[in-house]
């Protein structure tokens, strides 16, 4: 039972995590139709960022997600402003081919800057600290903060969505870029912003993510496929489907856990034998090869 | 008629005679310098330890080509190759970034435009297998100073040594210890009943290096009387590793063994922290667990946790050659000597002495001088018996006299964390802690 109770909780939390990571990219994705394959990379500035500011002002880890969404919402105007409003105009593919450039080069730049070592934080208030909460379940400080930090920035971004006029002029455009212009949005500044928040929202993702997780420019690769399936599961575009597709990615990754429950409450000794955890990831893969077959537009897409 | 015969006679054997002493002024030129090609990850996620690879084998090269009475060694005391007139080594180095067709294209390379009489290289078992390939179908010996996926000189190649042990050497070694330690053979610590250190957990990343760690432990422990509760190969680059702590905590093994890279490594232990998970001991097959970033990055909770490794500092304590040569590596380059730059300085050594040995550039000469030379261990700054190549059998070409130590983190009178011996037994430089007192 201890072991059930632990599997379900960690994939709910590591499931809000890696909902976070992808939160930005079905934004991005929801307003402008536009597959941002340097997601990966923003998060791995934002955890670059999280990283040197704590290192450089000493303060907790904690502190610096403000520093690392505001560079982020920077980055992310900065990068839609000189580059991506220019691939816009192009086929899809130069759209495709543009961000997978943008990936390349941002991964390129960490690496000359930072060089390709593993770096890490070992201190702050939440690393290294656990919370039991009976049956044997133990939460680690890092992914309770991350879970809390998540459900808050679902909330906040559906709140901005449909409830406030800019979120209307967002939704608008990304419904029908031409009639929104037709109807004075600012469809320009709406792209704009979208990049800005996406970006924000990836970056706090990273910088909180650098509490347990060392960096290297490399590390974007690692999240960057499982937010893809998130999104693609969940609906592109919708942001209440990549918090549920987190949820279920999350238990997906957990299956090793399950499939423990069952050989040692039933006692099954071929169980025991069969190596569960080298398939985890591919299991998420196939979750998202059989939703992208039976269901092409995801669990809660809107899309058309 | 005879006078024009005479000419063409004379012509032909004056042109002889200049090409033959031209050929002469070029053999002796030829053995000015011996070019070896080096083929490392010098950029891509292995480039720390890729630079770490070559200031060893420069400082090898500097003491090779150079005279440094003052360092017992016998390649120290000689100015070049004397056996080839004091000829001078010149390495030439390529970066293949872990990607095995690179390196097979540089070895290429290496072998057609540049004309090295060897090679050496390749850190990554997957680029040292290609490479290999490419040395074995040009007939160009080379000296592997780094890769440890045993199953490389298991191929019967001709053209093939490996100087460093391999994984199948590194884990009867942990196996040795265990039961050493079940027999009181470990330093300051009375005989531990076997019922402590009976059940086992291996969680190795699912590569080629990490499966075939898994294999030999499983196979091992088999041997040796230990019982592994729980076997997993888990993706190094996962950006969770929770389920697969739970998975091995679930069975409350006695001893964690791990094969990670190094941030992996880093968030295993994390994860196994947060988990609160003590096992009585954890150790690693060397690679994350030797990486300074995992030590700089756990800080104290990295103490009391094992490592394998072929070099730790604290060699210097019983070798005093050791001593000297990390002394210089450090003035030069910042940091001590690690388990890679200590093999690199090793397989450069060993090409010293093979060509000392053979005399002459030439690949057979080249290949009989392997298979026949014995440098014994005082020579190395690395604790092994020696370096003499199998020359046939199942592991031709491998090292018979190489051996792994057994590094334990440890904290020193000033607070600083230090590799400290503990296997081989007898030249241990500190008690082992035992049990593992938790994160």
């Amino acid at each position: 039972m201890e072991i059930l109770a632990g599997s379900i909780v960690a994939g709910l939390f590591i499931g809000m995590v890696l909902a976070l990571v992808a939160l930005g990219l079905t934004i991005i994705f929801g307003v402008m139709d536009i597959v941002n394959f340097a997601h990966g990379e923003f998060l791995m500035i934002g955890m670059y960022t999280g990283l040197l500011t704590a290192q450089s002002t000493g303060m907790d880890p904690l502190f610096t997600l403000p520093v690392a969404g505001l560079v982020g919402f920077l980055l992310g105007i900065a990068c839609y402003t000189g580059f991506v409003k220019y691939l816009l105009r192009g086929p899809m593919i130069a759209q495709l081919l543009g961000t997978f450039g943008l990936m390349l080069f941002l991964r390129n730049l960490a690496l000359l800057i930072f060089g390709s070592e593993d770096r890490a934080l070992h201190h702050g208030a939440l690393v290294g600290k656990s919370l039991e909460i009976g049956m044997g379940v133990i939460i680690p400080a890092t992914k309770l903060a991350a879970a809390g930090l998540s459900i808050s920035a679902f909330i906040a971004v559906w709140l901005l969505i449909n409830r406030t006029k800019m979120g209307k002029a967002l939704t608008a455009t990304a419904l029908n870029a031409q009639g929104a212009r037709y109807m004075g949005i600012p469809t320009e500044r709406m792209n704009a912003l979208a990049w800005g928040i996406g970006g924000a929202s990836v970056t706090i993702a990273g910088a909180l993510l650098v509490n347990f997780w060392s960096v290297n420019p490399f590390v974007g690769l690692l999240f960057t496929m499982i937010a893809f399936a998130i999104v693609a599961l969940g609906g592109f575009g919708s942001v209440p489907g990549a918090f549920f597709a987190g949820l279920v990615v999350g238990l997906i990754t957990e299956i090793p856990g399950f499939w423990d429950f069952i050989t040692y409450t039933f006692n099954v000794d071929w169980m025991a034998k069969v190596p569960m955890t080298s398939f985890k990831y591919m299991m998420v893969y196939l979750a998202y090869f059989i939703i992208m077959v039976v269901r092409p537009r995801g669990l809660f897409g809107w899309k058309h | 008629m005879k006078k024009s015969s005479f000419v063409l006679i004379t012509i032909v054997t004056a042109l002889t005679l200049i090409l033959a002493m031209g050929s002469t002024c070029f053999a002796a030129d030829a053995i000015k310098t011996i070019k070896i090609g080096v083929l490392y990850p010098l950029t891509g996620g292995a480039a720390a330890e890729g630079r770490e690879l070559r200031a060893g084998a420069e400082l090898a090269l500097e003491i090779a080509n150079g005279k440094f009475p003052g360092i017992s060694m016998d390649m120290a005391k000689r100015e070049g190759i004397a056996s080839l007139g004091g000829a001078k080594i010149e390495l030439i180095f390529k970066d293949h970034e872990g990607n095995p067709t690179l390196g097979a294209d540089l070895a290429k390379k290496l072998i057609l435009d540049d004309k090295v009489v060897g090679i050496m290289g390749c850190y990554h078992s997957s680029v040292t297998k290609t490479v290999s390939a490419v040395c074995e179908q040009y007939g160009v010996p080379m000296i592997n100073d780094s890769s440890t996926s045993p199953a490389l000189t298991e191929r019967e190649f001709k053209w093939f040594w490996r100087t460093t042990p391999h994984d199948g050497t590194f884990t009867k070694d942990l196996f040795e210890f265990l039961k050493g330690l079940t027999e009181g053979k470990s330093k300051g610590i009375a005989a531990i009943s076997k019922d402590q250190i009976q059940n086992l957990t291996a969680a190795c990343e699912k590569t080629e290096w990490g499966s075939q760690v898994s294999q030999a432990i499983e196979g091992r422990a088999a041997e040796y009387g230990f019982n592994v509760k729980k076997s997993l190969l888990y993706a190094a680059k996962s950006p969770d590793l929770s389920s697969e702590v739970r998975a091995i905590k679930s069975v409350k093994p006695d001893v964690m063994l791990f094969a990670s890279y190094a941030s992996d490594a880093i968030l295993m232990m994390k994860t196994l922290k947060a988990e609160k998970v003590a096992p009585r001991i954890i150790w690693g097959q060397n690679a994350g667990f030797e990486a300074p970033e995992f030590r700089n990055t756990l800080g104290d909770d990295v103490v009391g946790i094992l490592t394998r490794t072929v070099f730790a500092p604290k060699v210097g304590q019983v070798k005093a050659v050791s001593n000297q040569i990390n002394s210089m590596y450090k003035q030069k380059v910042g940091n001590d000597l690690s388990g890679a730059s200590a093999r690199s300085f090793t397989g450069l050594q060993a090409w010293t002495e093979v060509l000392q040995l053979a005399g002459s550039t030439e690949p057979a000469a080249i290949q009989k001088a392997c298979n026949s030379i014995m440098i014994p261990g005082d020579q190395l700054i690395v604790p092994w018996k020696g370096i003499k190549f199998a020359a046939s059998g199942k592991e031709q070409g491998q090292n018979e006299l190489g051996s792994g130590i057994i590094g334990q983190y440890q904290k020193d009178k000033d607070g600083a964390i230090t590799l400290e011996i503990v296997y081989p037994f007898d030249v241990a430089t500190a008690k082992l802690i035992y049990p593992f007192k938790g994160f």
